[in-house]
């Protein structure tokens, strides 16, 4: 990148900085090249602020987190100057450091949280083994730093005695995440590093841990980097937002600038390709094209390629940074136009929501038709887990995980479900129980009528066979790397079930038929594709591959696992347009299992669907999309809406509607209504009682299991069982 | 197939994405047969022009031989392990087409190596050239491993495979049998068997191969087993469950290639254990022999106290550096060939793909040097 500094001083405010990094670059020298996965970036973090950095998988962010702390792994190499003000003492000028300097600054002034909680502990030592060995390794005294310990645990609201002497497995995910950030805190850093501190967790959790960043932020007087490739989680806490796009930033600026009134393409595409929950549909679009290769990326602008605006300028001229007004920098020639050529989704709500909507009826699907068959129809179903039992405790009774218990739900022809809920809930068991890769404990599944496990058995009445079944019902994996067999090149996989199905076609035909659908699905050239491995696509291409796999088995149902949730942000509503587009080829019905509520009200309301929230094993609530986000009854669909990050700088921090950050374990569930434990509205009979599925009086196809959807139940005469846990309840918000 | 819908591309497309098949595949171009191009949906689909069976088997020839022998002919030590192995195949097949037999007495007694041109590697006390004596018995040495090491794997893999992908009882009996054979002690039951069965195995090295591994598949099957419990688990094998894919197509088409690098190492390994226990044999006199091999042409140089003259070492050390060198190029063989089963690696090599890599892998490579 070219600084031009004569229109840009990158210090606005000097003395205020912790971190001024200046022309950093990673290189990596590949057999094809020289691959530059950070380039030129300039970047000041200013003494306690939360700076988000947002960006898409291969964007480098990660790269930027290992750079602050001159960790880049061989055989990557670290150019530029990365400067650290401590709060006393002279600048630090960290990648001049030897071996002992880096030791001290690491973890001790600069400190980093890691993506995957789960394997950032060793799995064969307690969690206080941990930490002790962290305060060993920087000399510190081990019981003041064993008591400081405490403390912070404290505050994440953890039991530091349990945690402490607990191995990894005991603790959830988010007890791991939570003490993993009480591990980067022991040392008392400057700067707090978060590599996608939340990715893997749920939502409500992400949510919890996003407000106590605020919390610790404060209380240990930190500067925080929170490196996310989800806009919208860290627009509620970031002071300042960055946005890297192909190595570098193309706009950094405050959170509320960049959210409202952004000055870059790439930044305002993204923010409209991102599915929420209150833009109207027809305003989220995905962004063109994807990024660049690290050996290749385009001369001048990076973005040029994708960006609607892009002129000759911008193929020849690095744009240097704009200033934007205030401290806002875009990185991008014609970012005042870029304001007005790109209109963002909450200023076309005020224009016109369009007549597109319209025609997305409730009458649109199947499903409203209280006449039709269903297609596939779950009745009671229970999918009960027993667990491995020891050779010791061969007496005792086994440990039963209920996974599924007593669910009814009816999926009709050209119907589209979307089961919600946090991990471990159940929702997966239940769409491959639903798909018949499953077998239920008990209820039944049936199949146009036919109770499909029987007809496998071999008791059906003839009249359908099981491979007629097998064939109707499909499955699209959450992890598209791993769905398709890396050994097998695409047009050995696809050719599978044509091989399998359609005994008349020879080689050639297959190969034609592939080429065509994978054309269909827009990889094209299509030759270069079928004879290429799956490493050798991208995610949102092998996603398409295992979709049209599924596809050609002609089925009636598909069962997709979580699709889009492995892709980029801004590939997420291609492939979804992309699927609801395939469903009306095909007439397929989709049962989509999602933890996301935006990316589920994206598609039930695209298609005319519904949405079914699942929480430990039971459909608490199901309806219609509108429904189900503006007038949700039962309390746990109410926590969901109110844990999905919203854009928008409006961020009204109401009352956390949990009690309990963590889930109940699912061996031992709640008696009477599952949710009680955590719910905020919970009163006596809900510990005793377990609420079926009742009708929304306004709403046919609207459904909770709660009491309070009741009038008359007995439910607003019993005693409310929250007072007592009025501590924790503080706690979350 | 029933779906209607719009057709993705128009007539012109159509055109140009179908003479781009034709020059892809000149191949056919031999055998035309014009069928209906009018087509409603992608999933309807299908070509003008028939396979012919010349097409099949290029294809199969671009699979199965040619990238294989580009990828390993770009290592060394495959290269080496490739070579030795060749000219152990072709003394076993060709080299006694021009080696002659030897007999007793047809040269003087212990003749050092390259003293006369006419027996380079010397000859032993009673005469017999060394040269004719290794390479005679090479074919007779190459039968026994390949079906000791043919028997070994392919029950290890057959067994295993299927116990871990079905679980069960049929987990519990085949898992049950594997222990039986792991805790046999199979050195001491090869030595009885041989002498059990000595009419049936004397003149026969395939039987003698087989005799030999008899006992040694179990821990590969064990092996075997726990990787494919890992292995049926991965999203992939569920879509092939899904689609309704036969069991013995997804265990053998699906998984196992992805165990292939260490069932080729096995296989290998399999092979120099036949070698060493079968000189081994010899060289105790246990297992009956008509014509001479290394076990026993190392027996007889024992019996002569051959390693306590020095001008009789050569007797011990031609049939040991046989024995060194076939070991070695297994070995190398062995460990480079998982190159050919790694699919990034074998994209890297094949024909067909060339042209397209490059652009596709970019990504990936990246993530992976970039640990994402």
């Amino acid at each position: 990148m070219t600084v031009s500094e004569t229109d840009y001083q990158p210090e606005p405010k000097q003395g205020d900085s912790i971190l001024e990094i200046r022309n950093a670059s990673v290189t990596f020298d590949m057999d094809r090249g020289e691959s530059r996965v950070l380039d030129d970036v300039d970047l000041d973090i200013e003494r306690n602020e939360i700076l988000g950095v947002v960006g898409e998988s291969g964007s480098g962010k990660s790269m930027l987190a290992s750079a602050l702390l001159d960790a880049i792994v061989d055989p990557g190499v670290l150019y530029g100057d990365i400067t650290y003000h401590p709060p006393d003492g002279s600048p630090i000028d960290i990648l001049d450091l030897d071996k002992q300097g880096l030791k001290e600054l690491r973890w001790e002034e600069i400190s980093m949280v890691f993506q995957g909680a789960m394997s950032s502990f060793n799995p064969v030592r307690k969690i206080r083994t941990h930490f002790v060995e962290t305060l060993d390794a920087h000399d510190y005294d081990i019981d003041e730093g064993i008591e400081r310990t405490e403390g912070i645990l404290e505050d994440l609201y953890l039991d530091p005695d349990r945690v402490l002497d607990s191995y990894p497995h005991e603790l959830s995910g988010g007890m791991k995440q939570r003490a993993l950030i009480a591990l980067s805190l022991v040392l008392e850093p400057e700067v707090l590093v978060m590599d996608e501190p939340t990715a893997a967790l749920d939502l409500l959790m992400q949510r919890s841990i996003i407000s106590l960043i605020q919390e610790i932020k404060e209380e240990y007087d930190l500067t925080i980097v929170f490196i996310t490739h989800d806009l919208p989680l860290v627009a509620d806490i970031a002071d300042r937002i960055g946005v890297l796009y192909a190595f570098e930033f193309v706009e950094l600026g405050p959170t509320g600038e960049i959210l409202e009134n952004a000055a870059h393409p790439y930044t305002r595409l993204l923010l409209k390709s991102t599915p929420n929950l209150e833009a109207p549909i027809e305003t989220m679009q995905p962004v063109e094209g994807s990024a660049p290769d690290p050996v290749n990326v385009p001369s001048g602008c990076s973005f040029h390629r994708r960006c609607p605006l892009a002129t000759q300028e911008c193929r020849d001229v690095d744009p240097g940074p704009y200033d934007a007004g205030g401290s806002h920098v875009s990185h991008c020639h014609h970012w005042e136009s870029a304001r007005e050529e790109i209109p963002m989704s909450y200023d076309l709500k005020e224009i016109d929501t369009g007549s597109e909507s319209a025609k997305i009826g409730k009458g649109d699907t199947a499903s409203r038709t209280a006449s039709a068959e269903p297609v596939v129809s779950l009745d009671d179903v229970e999918v009960h887990f027993e667990k491995e039992k020891g050779f010791l405790d061969m007496f005792d009774e086994p440990d039963v995980v209920e996974a599924v218990d007593g669910v009814s739900m009816d999926i009709y022809e050209r119907d589209v479900v979307v089961l919600v809920g946090e991990s471990g809930c159940g929702k997966t068991t239940l769409g491959k129980t639903a798909v018949g890769l499953q077998e239920p404990t008990g209820g039944s599944v049936n199949y146009r009528g036919h109770d499909i496990w029987d007809v496998k058995a071999g008791d059906g009445d003839g009249s359908i066979s099981w491979d007629e079944i097998r064939r109707s019902l499909q499955i699209v994996h959450q992890d598209p790397g791993s769905a398709l067999n890396p050994h097998r090149r695409v047009k050995a996989s696809l050719e599978a079930p044509l091989k399998r199905w359609n005994d008349d076609l020879d080689g050639n035909d297959r190969k034609q038929r592939i080429l065509s659908l994978l054309e269909h699905v827009g990889m094209s050239p299509p030759e270069d594709y079928i004879d290429r491995y799956p490493h050798q696509l991208s995610g949102g291409e092998q996603q398409r591959v295992a979709l049209i796999r599924a596809m050609l088995m002609n089925p009636d149902v598909i069962m997709a696992d979580e699709p889009v949730s492995a892709l980029d942000v801004s590939l997420r509503v291609e492939m979804m347009d992309l699927m609801i587009q395939l469903q009306d080829t095909f007439n397929t019905s989709y049962l989509f299992v999602s933890h996301d509520l935006s990316n589920a009200r994206y598609i039930a309301e695209k298609t005319g669907g519904r949405i079914g929230v699942v929480y430990l094993g039971r459909l608490v609530e199901i309806g219609p999309p509108d429904e189900i986000i503006h007038n949700p009854q039962h309390p746990y669909t109410k926590a969901l809406c109110w844990a999905t990050p919203e854009l928008g700088a409006d961020n009204d921090d109401d009352e956390s509607p949990i009690r309990e950050i963590d889930i109940p374990d699912p061996t031992n569930p709640p008696s009477g209504c599952r949710y009680h434990t955590r719910c905020a509205k919970a009163r006596e009979v809900c510990r005793q009682q377990d609420p079926g599925a009742f009708d929304i009086p306004d709403d046919d196809l609207h459904e909770a299991a709660c009491f309070r959807v009741l009038d008359d139940h007995e439910y607003w005469d019993s005693e409310s069982i929250t007072e007592e846990d009025e501590l924790v309840a503080q706690g979350d918000d | 197939m029933t779906r209607h819908s719009e057709t993705p591309t128009d007539d012109d497309e159509r055109m140009d994405f179908e003479d781009a098949i034709v020059s892809d595949s000149e191949a056919s171009a031999d055998e035309r047969i014009e069928t209906d191009g009018g087509v409603g949906t992608p999933f309807e689909v299908v070509s003008e022009y028939e396979e012919t069976r010349r097409d099949r088997y290029r294809k199969l020839y671009d699979a199965y031989v040619h990238a294989p022998i580009s990828i390993i002919w770009r290592d060394w030590r495959a290269r080496i392990g490739f070579t030795i192995v060749a000219i152990y195949l072709l003394m076993g097949t060709v080299g006694p087409l021009f080696v002659e037999p030897t007999s007793v007495t047809e040269g003087p007694a212990l003749a050092a190596p390259f003293e006369t041109m006419e027996y380079p590697l010397g000859t032993d006390n009673q005469g017999r050239d060394l040269l004719s004596q290794t390479v005679h018995s090479t074919s007779t040495i190459l039968k026994m491993v390949l079906s000791g090491a043919v028997f070994t794997v392919g029950i290890g893999t057959i067994i295993g495979s299927i116990a871990g992908y079905k679980g069960g009882m049929t987990d519990t009996v085949l898992s049950s049998i594997t222990d039986v054979f792991i805790n046999i002690p199979g050195f001491p039951l090869v030595m009885v068997l041989g002498l059990m069965f000595d009419d049936q195995i004397l003149g026969n090295p395939f039987a003698i191969g087989v005799l030999l591994s008899i006992a040694s598949w179990g821990g590969l099957a064990r092996a075997i087993r726990s990787q494919m419990l890992t292995l049926r688990e991965e999203s992939f094998v569920e879509a092939s469950q899904a689609m309704g894919i036969g069991t013995s197509t997804i265990v053998f088409k699906e998984i196992v290639p992805h165990l292939m690098p260490f069932v080729v190492i096995n296989l290998t390994n399999a092979g120099r254990k036949v070698i060493f226990e079968a000189v081994a044999l010899y060289y105790l006199g246990i297992l009956p022999f008509q014509d001479l091999n290394w076990g026993s042409i190392l027996n007889q140089a024992y019996g002569a106290n051959a390693h306590a003259r020095p001008d009789a070492i050569h007797w011990f050390l031609v049939p040991m550096f046989a024995i060194v060198f076939i070991s070695v190029g297994l070995t190398l063989l062995g460990q480079s060939l998982d190159r050919v089963f790694n699919p990034r690696v074998r994209a890297r090599h094949e024909k067909t793909t060339a042209d397209v890599e490059g652009d596709g892998d970019g990504e990936t490579q990246t993530q992976d040097a970039m640990g994402v």
